[in-house]
């Protein structure tokens, strides 16, 4: 019974480190956070962050992993039902928009990250880019879209919002850049991918 | 929600899950055509063709991202 009841302090103490690490990465960036400004704001001693995560890396790695896994699973909610282009491309910024500050750290950042959290990008992208390529191979096949590469059609659009994202300072100090210029985004890559009649 | 122990794809509606069978541990696009799941190699094939095809990695790096992806999914979890 004592031991359940510290397995459970244990995860609960886990879940508040992680939390807090999301938080403040998003704030203060992924490599440059120290673990004392986490253990800070999980409220927590800095050992005790050593104690649940042996090294910097395993807390880094595991924290993204943990945003990657929300990340999906939002973006699929979200996506579900939605089979135009279009739609999904929105239904992708309204996902990213409420991640923005966590998102722009890791794309800024992610040639910097171990190995593993670069591959939760990819499995961020993969979310995505599965549901885009079906949308776009249909409207496609109905005369609708361009003919073009599937991947290019995806990395066309990644390049244009990490543009964005990354340079949101200079785009939109102080506010969300998504929210200041989804719109116009959305319309712009639109426009370059359907056939005009 | 579940989510699929092969590849870690969230499945809500019942055509996510492999053969509609909302009992099953993994995704419509991790079975074969009998409703089995696909082996390891199976998947890490497909896998890597699906993220060469749509979002154009090198085939030798998209095949390793696969690798560590899968890695961690409880399917192929060492």
């Amino acid at each position: 019974m004592k031991e359940t009841q510290r397995q459970k302090q244990k995860s609960q103490t886990r879940k508040q480190i992680i939390e807090a690490a999301l938080k403040q990465y998003a704030k203060t960036g992924l490599i440059k956070t120290p673990t004392i400004e986490i253990a800070k704001s999980a409220k927590v001693s800095h050992g005790t962050i050593f104690a649940h995560f042996p090294t910097q890396d395993v807390l880094l790695t595991e924290v993204i992993e943990e945003f990657g896994f929300r990340v999906n699973k939002r973006l699929h909610e979200l996506v579900e039902g939605k089979s135009t282009v279009e739609e999904i491309l929105k239904a992708h910024l309204e996902g990213l928009t409420e991640y923005e500050d966590f998102y722009i750290r890791l794309v800024s950042e992610s040639r910097l990250l171990p190995p593993q959290a670069q591959d939760t990008v990819i499995m961020i992208q993969s979310a995505i880019s599965h549901h885009l390529s079906r949308a776009a191979e249909i409207e496609m096949s109905e005369g609708k879209l361009k003919k073009l590469p599937l991947h290019m059609v995806f990395n066309g659009w990644i390049g244009l919002i990490h543009y964005y994202l990354t340079n949101h300072d200079l785009f939109s100090p102080g506010e969300s850049v998504l929210k200041r210029y989804g719109q116009e985004l959305t319309a712009y890559y639109m426009a370059l991918l359907q056939v005009r009649i | 929600m579940k989510t699929c122990i092969a590849c870690g794809m969230p499945m809500e509606k019942t055509s996510d899950f492999a053969a509609g069978d909302v009992n099953k541990d993994y995704c419509v696009y991790c079975a074969r055509p009998d409703g089995t799941m696909q082996s390891y190699d199976e998947k890490l094939d497909s896998m890597t063709e699906f993220i060469v095809r749509t979002q154009g990695l090198d085939k030798k790096a998209a095949n390793e991202a696969a690798k560590s992806m899968m890695a961690r999914l409880p399917a192929w979890k060492v």
